[in-house]
């Protein structure tokens, strides 16, 4: 199972009425979500509703003010500080972000490494895994992206596209519990958006644990098991695909994706 | 064959010229500056890490620690300073020996207006050999060097570090490296390419600035090149008029080759560290 093997029931993720301000401006107001094994949840809404933040905030990027995380039920650990709260075990924070592998729109490849050096850093510099073994499987997973070839060039030297799918793989290598995409597709022209569509949908299939944020709601349709449409940091309408995207209730919603057409 | 020189003709004569002692001495300050530059490349560095780390440090006595040491010395002339650390440094040495070793003495060491420790707190002593003092006007050089150039370092390495992108930071920390490997896996290895421009061009300085050694009593090259140019009478073994301006014209070739060979030396570097990091990587370097 490409998921690993911590299967003890619980959700993957789950988040409780999660608030999120930066200073007075409140931008989460109180989001519940839950991905269970083999999920995929789509998080949509238009420009500034907060859907990064969100996402953020479940890998402890940013820290939620109030509303609690729990990551394969074990609760992310709080202390209070002024005005606030911070996390209060850094090891389990750490722990946590090797279970849920970030995918940005803007790739974030590091730029002094090759695409290769790129994929296997954490996992030999974070989990402490043999360096070779790691190099085997950074290969197989960068073949299983498309791009075996560019193996030892830099960052720079790809496209988009290949830059994308090769933080895909640096992702796959951490061999997470849940993966976390930020508008993967986003900074891509439609050619190569294209093939990073595609590596997602394979990932879909094959059962990996997913909270995908996009703007591409054919995409969303496609591998969404789980569509949340966010609207102004509330949940304004969620459900299964063919619900949201067929029978859609909300007006907010029927305006959203009127507009995206 | 230079036993008497006044019995040689053109060449021979510049030949036994050239080769006398105090020529030594006067290629061997050529040693003198390159070791003095390889001797304070790494204090430099290390002064420059610490200054810029203090800078960037979560406890803010370090903080402001760091801000008052690079804006000090940017704000003060460098001659000022190459004469003030020296003697402050000589002189708190001096007092500090004089504290230990002479306790019982009832001499104060502020006489008027001069500085007077007891003959055991001398640094080096009296009786120590030439040599002794050499190296302790030397290493005090260094120091004054090290303070000055490793308030710019830190300037520059500031600078760098503040110039890495935030987002190859944060992806670091995403994968779940701590603050010690962030710093030394990602922030680091990326702060050369920002780095080096300034940092050469401190190079550039250095180098430049090292006949101040001769404001310190080091007899280094521009000293030697007054000393043996000017005109000599009879009364010298080797006479000859004033040839000062070839003694500088030997400086300034020596100095024009050394930065223009460091030159050369520093952008081999960049190219080699900029490897990959590029304009190209849209939005991760914007
Ligand atoms: N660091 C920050 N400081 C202050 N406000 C912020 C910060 N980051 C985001 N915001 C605000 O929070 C709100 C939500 O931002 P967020 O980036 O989560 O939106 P989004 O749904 O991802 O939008 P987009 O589709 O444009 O990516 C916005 O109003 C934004 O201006
Ligand atoms: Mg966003």
């Amino acid at each position: 199972m490409p998921d690993g093997n911590k299967d003890t029931g619980n959700p993957v993720i789950q988040l409780r009425d999660i608030h999120k301000a930066y200073g007075d401006i409140e931008v989460i107001k109180g989001v519940d979500l839950t991905a269970h094994r083999g999920d995929v949840v789509v998080l949509i809404g238009s420009s500034g509703s907060g859907k990064s933040t969100l996402l953020r905030c479940i890998n402890l990027l940013e820290t939620s003010q109030a509303g609690e995380i729990t990551i394969h039920g074990e609760d992310v650990s709080w202390k209070n500080k002024a005005g606030g709260r911070v996390t209060s075990d850094p090891d389990q924070v750490r722990r946590f972000r090797t279970e849920l592998s970030m995918v940005f729109q803007q790739f974030n490849l590091w730029a002094h490494l090759t695409i290769l050096e790129n994929v296997i850093e954490a996992p030999v510099t974070v989990l402490g895994k043999n360096r070779d073994e790691v190099e085997e499987s950074g290969r197989a997973l960068l073949s299983k992206v498309g791009i075996a070839d560019q193996a030892d060039k830099y960052p720079s030297q790809l496209s988009g596209g290949q830059q994308q799918r090769a933080a895909i793989a640096r992702a796959l290598c951490m061999e997470p519990q849940a993966m976390l995409f930020d508008e993967p597709t986003s900074a891509l022209d439609p050619e190569t958006e294209a093939e990073v569509v595609q590596v997602i949908q394979t990932l879909a299939a094959e059962g990996r644990t997913m909270v995908l944020v996009t703007h591409d709601m054919k995409m969303a349709r496609d591998v969404a098991s789980h569509v949340i449409f966010l609207h102004q940091g509330k949940i304004e309408e969620e459900g299964p695909p063919s619900e949201v995207f067929g029978n859609t209730k909300s007006e907010r919603l029927k305006q959203f994706l009127s507009s995206t057409h | 064959m230079c036993s008497d020189p006044s019995s040689l003709e053109g060449f021979q004569w510049l030949l036994c010229y050239l080769t006398t002692a105090k020529h030594m001495q006067f290629y061997g300050s050529f040693g003198i500056v390159m070791l003095l530059l390889v001797v304070t490349v790494p204090f430099i560095m290390v002064f420059g890490f610490l200054g810029a780390l203090a800078r960037r440090s979560g406890f803010a006595p370090f903080r402001w620690f760091g801000l008052g040491y690079t804006s000090m010395v940017r704000g003060v002339p460098d001659i000022a300073f190459f004469l003030f650390v020296p003697i402050a440094l000589d002189q708190f040495v001096e007092f500090s020996r004089h504290k230990i070793k002479c306790s019982d003495s009832t001499e104060p060491i502020y006489q008027g207006n001069d500085f007077v420790v007891c003959a055991a707190a001398k640094m080096p002593l009296g009786s120590a050999p030439q040599f002794f003092h050499e190296a302790w006007g030397f290493t005090l050089a260094v120091v004054a060097f090290a303070i000055v150039f490793g308030a710019f370092a830190a300037n520059t390495i500031h600078g760098a570090l503040m110039a890495v992108p935030k987002g190859q930071l944060e992806t670091a920390r995403a994968y779940g490296m701590n603050d010690r490997q962030t710093f030394w896996r990602v922030h680091m290895p990326q702060m050369w390419v920002y780095a080096l421009p300034g940092l050469s061009n401190l190079w550039q300085i250095l180098i430049k600035a090292t006949p101040l050694l001769f404001l310190l009593g080091i007899e280094e090259i521009v000293y030697w090149a007054r000393e043996l140019g000017g005109a000599k009478t009879g009364f010298f073994t080797y006479p000859h008029p004033d040839w000062r301006m070839w003694y500088f014209m030997a400086l300034l070739f020596f100095y024009v080759f050394l930065t223009w060979a460091s030159q050369k030396a520093f952008i081999w570097l960049e190219i080699k560290l900029a490897r990959g990091m590029t304009s190209r990587t849209t939005g991760v370097r914007a």
